[in-house]
């Protein structure tokens, strides 16, 4: 492991540190999550410089309204994943971003990021990545059509050709299953 | 709470936390939680789960994109908390003088419309002053027209009066041998005691201004005046009102000083004609 010289601090210094706009909040916020933020988004992209593009407007939305975060409302990552997903979902469904990728296979390109991307393993990780291994494959399915495709549940519901009563079920057993694995 | 318990096991709070609710739906779940500790419990486990299924699919961005990122942040940062190293003072001065920048432009600027909203008004003041000036003058025109128009209607009904009324006898007094060529035409009503002379049906020599003629009435063969009157430019249409008398032989018309003679100079005589 290359020697750390990324910031880190608890979820509630960094929400202080964000109200307050310092810089060093800036730096801990993408040291913190951009890793996270920027696997959903190329997930959901599949293009390396859209993903950058994406991930650096979400950083400067999360920046610039930050105000709008409340800590009652949820966790700080929820709120940033979800602007993450809806900013990739915008790029996605554009006209000229359509246009540019006619040619490009958009399904099933989660275990090809995988493939060529997933390059860092964390030893605290190693694991429970085999446990979540474990998820039935039509769990898996589902979970990253909506959390890595920018599916929602109904277009997921028609993609797999299952009523949406039924794609609830298996996005909360994916997601129970997932709990029991970090448990 | 059977009712808590099937809401957590509905899968909309997993919905709520991918973000793919409807906003009733979404506040509804927020009122749940805060109502119910074990929702919001619930809500915190799944959002966990989520964090860490990230944190396990996540791709390092290229190095690069970093210091990318943090600029675009900082130059976004509109209170630049990056200059509070400045000191206080100075930063008080700019905005004391970024206020008053701001309001002498607000002064520039209402200076600068009013003098536009003068040059405007005195445009349009010299412009309607023009338009009144031509108006009136067409006012003075129209009324001396007017008033040229109602002596004509004078004069016509006056030669009207005259020319319809049956008792008038119109006399043509033609010219003597000093003048041949000239001729008077009058009209005269012994019953009414009225004579006048029409200029517009009379052919005369125009006189200057040391002279005019005389006319006399011929009455038992003496000559009686009947006044004196011009041929001029002025009265070339008009009908000229003399003396009556209620009978006569002759009319004769004679050229004599300005104002007039006591009798007639007969070597004077321009035009003659008898009643009968």
């Amino acid at each position: 492991m290359s020697p750390k010289r990324k910031i880190s601090l608890s979820e509630e210094e960094l929400i202080h540190a964000l109200r307050r706009r310092e810089k060093v909040a800036a730096e801990a916020l993408y040291d913190m999550y951009s890793a996270s933020l920027y696997g959903v988004i190329v997930r959901i992209v599949n293009d390396d410089i859209a993903a950058e593009d994406i991930l650096q407007e979400t950083f400067l939305k999360i920046w610039n309204s930050f105000s709008a975060y409340s800590a009652d409302k949820g966790r700080l990552f929820t709120w940033m994943v979800n602007i993450a997903r809806n900013l990739s979902i915008d790029k996605l469904r554009s006209k000229d971003f359509k246009n540019q990728s006619k040619n490009r296979e958009l399904e099933n390109n989660v275990g090809l990021i995988d493939e060529r991307e997933n390059t860092v393993y964390k030893p605290e990780l190693l694991g429970i990545k085999e446990l979540v291994e474990t998820l039935k494959p039509e769990q898996k399915s589902i979970l990253d059509l909506v959390y890595f495709k920018g599916y929602t549940h109904v277009e997921a519901a028609e993609q797999l050709g299952v009523p949406l009563g039924t794609i609830k079920t298996r996005l909360r057993m994916a997601i129970q299953q997932l709990r029991k694995s970090f448990n | 709470m059977e009712d808590v318990k099937a809401y957590i096991e509905s899968g909309i709070l997993e919905l709520y936390v991918l973000g793919d609710i409807s906003a009733e739906e979404k506040l509804q779940v927020e009122t749940m939680a805060s109502k119910h500790p074990e929702v919001k419990a619930e809500l915190d486990a799944i959002e966990s789960s989520m964090e860490r299924y990230a944190e396990l699919n996540e791709v390092e961005p290229a190095p690069a994109l970093r210091e990318r990122v943090l600029n675009s942040l900082v130059t976004n940062l509109g209170d630049d908390r990056i200059f509070r190293d400045k000191p206080a003072s100075a930063r008080e001065e700019k905005v004391v003088q970024l206020v008053q920048q701001k309001s002498n432009n607000f002064y520039k600027y209402a200076f600068a419309a009013c003098l536009a909203l003068l040059v405007v008004s005195v445009a349009a003041l010299v412009t309607i002053y023009n338009k009144y000036q031509s108006a009136n003058g067409q006012l003075v025109t129209l009324q001396l027209q007017n008033q040229k128009f109602a002596n004509t209607v004078n004069l016509l009904d006056g030669q009207l009066s005259v020319f319809r009324d049956p008792s008038f006898k119109m006399i043509r007094l033609n010219g003597t041998s000093k003048t041949p060529k000239s001729e008077l035409m009058i009209g005269w009503s012994p019953n009414r005691k009225k004579l006048i002379i029409d200029m517009g049906r009379s052919r005369m020599p125009l006189t200057d201004e040391t002279h005019s003629y005389q006319l006399w009435a011929i009455v038992g063969g003496k000559p009686v005046d009947l006044g004196v009157f011009e041929a001029n430019e002025q009265n070339a249409d008009a009908l000229k009102e003399m003396k009556a008398v209620d009978s006569a032989e002759a009319f004769a018309v004679t050229l004599e000083p300005r104002g007039g003679s006591p009798i007639p100079t007969m070597d004077n005589m321009m035009v003659v004609g008898n009643t009968k």
